[in-house]
């Protein structure tokens, strides 16, 4: 802000000290709601997260407080330690795999080729579509007598009951996400694609890089910021992934709890056996999740670019 | 380009339009899908191996699915939240945005970072303690434990904040001498110039609102507020064997979002765009 422009306005209003009350008055008023709104239903929830893993309550009786003991008792439930085996699998392969897909998908849609705009889309359109509908659209297809196995059938393999096999529940869901997102993440990279100069390919062209060299030593690298965007929230996506398994497994995560994820879990324990401090001390162990991947991110893919 | 470099690259783009093609399919086939299962007879539907045209084409499937369940009302329950959504974000955001963006006031950056610090924080992770404090506010059971919890979007403040930032400061600088209150500027000088991102974030938050599944489900235990993803959900375990209305349901809920896209895809794009980078 110039200088002259509060000058002036001191003059007229007659003192800096007004003017600045004015504006922080002004500011406050504007930011307020939603400072409410997000104490309330954001920040405050969270810390209340922190509060709750710490008491003994079914939301009917008069919660008593228990200190550290829920904790102990969720790391000692098998079905807690099998809710972190699917969540983490589920972000292990699931997000790696999107963001491959996503990566080379822009980079050829990077090129000089014709119909781009369709294809944009085509590959956008699932990343807005509902996931109660894309999940029900997928339970019919990996239907005992589904499209998925209609096509498997043609090659002579005969499919299992995907989502009803407790062996291919899981992997089903994976499939599910990687075709629900990776279009999203795609429009990321081509974004952070437009930001690499047109000059340095030319450069490599004239050297003599092939295309291959060109991806790896000038695409992959300048990428990053957009590489490390997509890492941290396809790991907080997927850790936390809840719609398609309470959906496709119809709340149960079912079959033998192979699509029990930790956010299903958190569900369970509040809404089926009434442990607010269980599905609390899991929801605390969730943040902890999420937060030491996203810093071990930073520290793998966060730095800035050295050109 | 000379010779054979021409060569290559001609065979490349072949190789890259298979690539995008091929991709292109997989993405397409589910809703193809889903579209021939809605048009089937019940009985053709569960042919297997599966064919790919109706015959007939049962057109009928979409009424009697819109008969058999009250498609309708979660029609209108979805489109009061939505609206209700997208109003509020458009309205709190821009303010909120505005003040980041254009004033200078004590605070200022630590509201900024408690903003950005709740990017991070996604809404399964906190579904939990913010079931209990809706339900403390009594807020189960109505419009308003659905609407709340979206009205205003950390994301949504960041891309209003990012918008302003763009408009040059010169444009504010005559109205502030001329002693314009901030409300006015705010108001009539530069909320008509983020126009482009204005939309943006009405078609972001409306998508998010419209396909939310999990607030609704913690919220409406009582069906005369399901909303579409619920109803759907709820239907589907219901009917569990009912793949053509269940298609038809799945068709009818995604159109709106369908259109919207379609129509303003550039915008959808920005979105993403600029949110995504920072």
């Amino acid at each position: 802000m110039g200088t002259a422009v509060l000058l002036k306005n001191t003059e007229k209003r007659g003192g800096m000290e007004h003017w600045r009350r004015q504006e922080t008055a002004a500011a406050y008023m504007f930011s307020l709601p939603t400072i409410i709104l997000l104490l309330v239903f954001s920040l405050g929830p969270a810390a209340y997260a922190f509060f709750l893993s710490g008491v003994s309550w079914n939301l009917l009786n008069h919660m008593h407080w228990v200190g550290l003991s829920n904790y102990a008792a969720i790391l000692h439930m098998p079905l807690f330690w099998t809710s972190v085996k699917n969540s983490v699998i589920f972000a292990a392969v699931v997000m790696p795999v999107q963001t491959v897909i996503a990566m080379i998908i822009a980079v050829i849609m990077n090129q000089n080729l014709p119909a781009r705009p369709i294809y944009r889309l085509v590959f956008f359109f699932p990343s807005i579509s509902s996931s109660a509908v894309t999940s029900l659209m997928f339970m019919w297809i990996f239907n005992k007598l589904g499209l998925l196995n209609g096509f498997l059938t043609m090659a002579g393999i005969s499919g299992p009951n995907w989502i009803g096999n407790p062996r291919f529940a899981l992997s089903a869901i994976m499939i599910l996400n990687i075709w629900s997102t990776a279009g999203y993440f795609m429009v990321v990279f081509l974004a952070g694609l437009q930001a690499i100069p047109r000059t340095l390919y030319e450069a490599a062209a004239i050297d003599g890089a092939s295309a291959l060299q060109r991806f790896w030593n000038i695409t992959v690298p300048l990428l990053r910021p957009s590489t490390f965007f997509i890492v941290v929230m396809g790991l907080i996506g997927t850790l936390q992934m809840f719609d398609q398994s309470f959906i496709i497994s119809g709340g149960t995560g079912g079959p033998l709890n192979s699509t029990m994820t930790i956010a299903l879990l958190i569900y369970q324990e509040i809404f089926s056996y009434g442990q607010v401090g269980y599905g609390a001390a899991a929801t605390v162990f969730l943040f902890v999740l999420v937060l030491g991947l996203t810093i071990l991110t930073n520290r793998w893919l966060g730095k800035p670019i050295e050109y | 380009m000379v010779g054979s470099n021409s060569t290559l690259s001609r065979v490349s783009r072949g190789l890259y339009l298979l690539i995008l093609t091929a991709g292109a399919l997989v993405m397409v086939i589910p809703f193809l899908w889903s579209l021939s299962t809605s048009l089937k007879p019940l009985g053709e539907a569960l042919v297997f191996p599966p064919k790919w045209l109706p015959h007939p084409f049962l057109w009928k499937n979409y009424f009697l699915t819109w008969k058999t369940v009250p498609m309708g009302q979660w029609f209108i329950n979805s489109t009061i939240v939505a609206v209700a959504v997208v109003i509020g974000n458009l309205i709190l955001d821009s303010m909120a945005g505005y003040a980041l963006a254009r004033i200078r006031f004590r605070g200022r950056s630590l509201v900024f970072f408690g903003i950005i610090s709740m990017l991070m924080i996604p809404f399964q992770s906190i579904m939990l303690p913010v079931y209990i404090i809706l339900r403390a506010l009594g807020l189960i059971n109505s419009y308003a434990g659905i609407i709340l919890p979206q009205i205003v979007s950390a994301m949504g403040v960041f891309l209003m904040r990012q918008a302003f930032l763009n408009v040059p400061q010169e444009v504010e600088e005559s109205a502030i001498i001329d002693g314009a209150s901030r409300w006015r500027i705010f108001a009539q000088i530069s909320l008509p110039m983020v126009q482009p991102s204005l939309l943006t974030l009405a078609l972001m938050m409306f998508m998010g609102a419209w396909n939310n599944f999990l607030l609704p489900l913690l919220v409406a235990n009582n069906q005369n507020f399901w909303t579409l993803p619920l109803g759907m959900v709820m239907f589907q375990q219901q009917y569990y064997t009912n793949w053509p209305y269940l298609m038809a349901a799945a068709v009818m809920a995604t159109i709106p979002i369908a259109v919207l896209f379609l129509l303003f895809q550039r915008w959808f794009i920005q979105g993403i765009s600029t949110t995504g980078l920072k």
